[in-house]
């Protein structure tokens, strides 16, 4: 009887009754790639808004990193998968001449680099880095780009001071006048990932998801039959791999469930985990998925937007984190920010050890990507766009030494980030936003 | 003189007064350190803002002198921070200026330090370069002027970022150069510093160019023996204090930096006036020439020989003028009325800083 599974291509699915689903990277697939062995590089980019408890930030001294302040400190076991990098700064999130309006003009500057036009209606930003990098390398995977959130999509309506909510509530943008909105509910993140299907409202998936049993019974089959063909190695990476489909079902059936559960008024869209950290574990999960059956390479995640007005009753804070950000230097408020950002970092670094623990290659799925943590204000009280909180985890594939802060000088462009981190992904652009050259992510300063 | 401010155009709140770039070698050249006193004393009279300072060679002395300077002329409102200085990128010298250094470290009887600076290390300066960009971004179009006493390391860099090129042909009315000598004469360190750069500036830079020369320098020096008289009413005053470290204060000194932030403010001053135009060329050893040509965008200023005691006069009023005082802090606006779940304008007290500010004490 021949082998079907010979010659197992890098982009091989699961398939059965309507379904497929991808496969993660496997060992077998390395003759099948020659000279191109490694695994790829994934790019994300997770967003925090209106500013960090920056004392509880930023690492005293420059170099290897040792104890981590309050807010990284739930990091601590990552450490040494992270680069602290100080001094960067947005000039287009500054008001210049445009007046109040510094979490929108942050927000749509942040991945674009340009300072986007104030207006509710005729809004104009510009492609943003993400999608530099997702328009060359998304042609090798099955999306080229994910855009996910917590929060909000409107994309219409004055969300700060004249500028439209597009800005807001977007990180990602295709062109200047092209926002992606980021998907917030998990079922459509699923069905979007591993659905073939025609679109359907929430509602509708739900109810299929609850009368069907989980997507993987459908590619049982397949499996088995994969199972016979892989070494050892293989079969266990492919089994977690199901494992951690499998347990993002099961979290969103826990989700949908939960549905009848909800306190009055709360503004819950349908299938939405009401905590903020089971929203994000789910969240994050599919990204893991999607990263290591390469769906896709490039991930941005608007973890919550700027303005938000969302409280963290979870963790006994019950007034919006933008107000609070408004601290005045009132010790009382300061200590919720810094528990929010706190609890922000906690729920990342669950994420982060997810990826830590899934090999790949000789590695694991976190060394072969470049995760980009931070926000578009420092002092939130203050609106500073200057000395940025800006963490980058991964190693590249090898292309970044982490474990360290690198302070460069004051003003360096956020953009020279950007461009230095599409360097690394492959893409090499001349200029990009308001980029001075491109950052030395070795180097101490 | 003529007023600096623009007037407003359809009937929208005035503009502020012309905001000037000054990128000068505090490390050497005295005139330069004055320039920035001088400065000040337009502030003072609502003619002018200092709304960048950046030192144009790579020199941690320097750059602490230009810092010091800075929060001794505050040009922001109290409580809103202060504004980065910048320098070129290049190796940094430990020992760089070393009496300049020696001076800035001075002490007073009960051991506290006579100037305080928050730069120590490489990265609490901006690359010039970019802090005059983003500087010039903050401004109305037409409402700057650009002033180099230095090496013209920074704005031959800023002339090769993108998008720079378009954004000082929009805010930048011209660049004052106190470089060179005109219509020739010898070699400049300036200039020798980077002859690179200096050629690049003058071959590219989108605005008309106004240089003054050695010979303008000379014709009025400001004298040593007047320049602590005149700012001694303060007991720790910083011009005064690297004046002396540079020798300064010992000798007359050449004022072609003092000349250059004058004519860019008050172009129409009649103390000084402009040669005819033509083309600024840079020899290899350092040395400028001019080429008239009527359709070149360069000129040089030229003293008029009656008028040196009057512009003298004037160098040493600006010069010893108290510091300007500072803006004051306005209120945001109301956000958007409406607006759902609106971000806003932070608080009334901290506003928005419109420029590059860093918080007091920003240091990570």
């Amino acid at each position: 009887m021949s082998n079907p599974w010979k010659f197992l291509p890098r982009r091989a699915f699961l398939r059965g009754l309507g379904t497929a689903v991808a496969l993660p990277f496997l060992d077998a697939m390395q003759p099948a790639l020659a000279a191109s062995a490694k695994p790829p590089v994934r790019l994300a980019f997770l967003y925090v808004p209106n500013g960090i408890d920056m004392a509880n930030w930023n690492v005293a001294t420059d170099g290897p990193l040792g104890e981590l302040p309050r807010v990284l400190a739930p990091l601590s076991a990552l450490r040494g998968d992270m680069l602290q990098l100080g001094n960067l700064t947005h000039n287009s999130g500054r008001a210049l001449l445009d007046g109040p309006g510094d979490h929108a003009r942050c927000s749509g500057s942040y991945l674009t680099g340009i300072q986007v036009r104030k207006s509710t209606v005729d809004i104009a930003s510009s492609i943003s880095c993400d999608q530099i990098v997702a328009a060359r390398v998304g042609v090798a995977t099955r999306f080229a780009s994910l855009e996910l959130g917590m929060d909000d999509v409107r994309q219409a309506g004055d969300c700060d001071s004249g500028y439209s909510c597009a800005y807001t509530n977007n990180l990602a943008w295709r062109s200047a006048t092209q926002p992606l909105p980021p998907i917030l509910n998990p079922r459509l993140l699923f069905e979007r990932l591993f659905g073939s299907g025609p679109a359907l409202s929430p509602e509708q998936v739900a109810r299929r998801a609850r009368d069907r049993r989980s997507i993987l019974d459908f590619v049982v089959s397949d499996a088995r039959s994969l199972q016979v063909a892989l070494g050892p190695t293989d079969v266990r990476k492919l089994d977690e791999y199901l494992t951690s489909i499998r347990e993002v079902e099961h979290q969103l059936a826990k989700a949908e469930a939960s549905d009848g559960a909800v306190e009055p008024g709360m503004d819950k869209p349908y299938g939405t985990p009401p905590d903020f950290a089971d929203h994000f574990k789910l969240m994050t999960d599919m990204i893991s998925v999607a990263f290591a059956a390469d769906l896709t390479r490039v991930v941005t995640f608007l973890v919550t937007r700027e303005g938000t007005q969302r409280a963290y009753r979870e963790i006994g804070i019950p007034d919006g984190h933008h107000p609070l950000s408004h601290h005045k230097n009132n010790p009382e408020l300061m200590e919720k920010v810094t528990r929010i950002n706190e609890y922000h970092t906690a729920q990342l670094a669950g994420w982060l050890g997810r990826l830590k623990a899934t090999t790949e290659g000789d590695g694991n799925l976190l060394d072969n990507s470049l995760i980009v943590y931070g926000s578009g204000i420092s002092d939130g009280n203050r609106h500073l766009h200057d000395d940025l909180p800006t963490l980058v985890f991964g190693r590249g594939g090898g292309a970044v030494r982490s474990g360290r802060r690198i302070t460069y000088r004051r003003e360096t462009p956020m953009a020279n980030l950007h461009l230095t981190l599409m360097d690394r992904m492959g893409v090499r652009v001349d200029n990009f936003g308001d980029a001075s050259g491109r950052l030395d992510l070795a180097s101490l300063s | 003189m003529a007023a600096a401010a623009l007037p407003a155009s359809d009937g929208a709140e005035p503009r502020p007064p012309v905001g000037v770039v000054f990128d000068g070698d505090l490390a050497t050249r005295p005139d330069a350190v004055l320039a920035v006193a001088l400065l000040n004393g337009l502030s003072a009279k609502g003619e002018a803002r200092r709304i960048s300072l950046s030192v144009s060679g790579p020199s941690l002395a320097a750059a602490r002198l230009a810092d010091v300077l800075a929060e001794f002329y505050p040009t922001l409102p109290a409580g809103a921070g202060y504004l980065t200085v910048g320098m070129p990128d290049g190796a940094v010298s430990r020992d760089d200026a070393p009496a300049l250094a020696q001076a800035l470290a001075a002490k007073a009887p009960d051991g506290a330090p006579l100037f305080e600076s928050r730069v120590e290390r490489l990265i609490d300066t901006a690359d010039n370069a970019t802090l005059i960009r983003n500087m010039l971004l903050a401004q109305h179009d037409g409402n700057a002027v650009v002033v180099l006493a230095g090496a013209a390391t920074g704005l031959a860099r800023l002339l090769g970022m993108h998008g720079a090129r378009e954004q000082i042909v929009a805010k930048v009315q011209h660049l004052v150069v106190a470089v060179g000598a005109f219509p020739s004469g010898g070699a400049d360190v300036s200039i020798a510093t980077d002859v690179a750069a200096a050629r690049r500036l003058f071959a590219e830079w989108p605005t008309p160019i106004v240089a003054v020369g050695s010979e303008v320098g000379e014709a009025v020096r400001y004298p040593g023996a007047k320049l602590t008289e005149g700012l001694a009413w303060s007991g720790a005053h910083p011009v005064a204090a690297a004046c002396r470290a540079l020798g300064a204060t010992s000798r007359d000194v050449p004022s072609a930096a003092l000349a250059a932030v004058l004519h860019a403010v008050h172009p129409d001053a009649r103390e000084l006036r402009l040669s005819e135009p033509g083309n600024i060329g840079v020899l290899d050893d350092g040395r400028t020439r001019f080429v008239p040509s009527a359709a070149g965008r360069h000129r040089y200023l030229v003293v008029d020989p009656a008028q040196r005691g009057r512009l003298l006069s004037s160098y040493m009023s600006l010069v010893s003028a108290q510091p300007a005082p500072r803006p004051v802090r306005r209120p945001p606006p109301m956000a958007a009325a409406g607006a759902p779940a609106a971000a806003g304008a932070p608080a009334a007290a901290a506003a928005t800083p419109a420029v590059p500010a860093t918080p007091a004490g920003g240091k990570p």
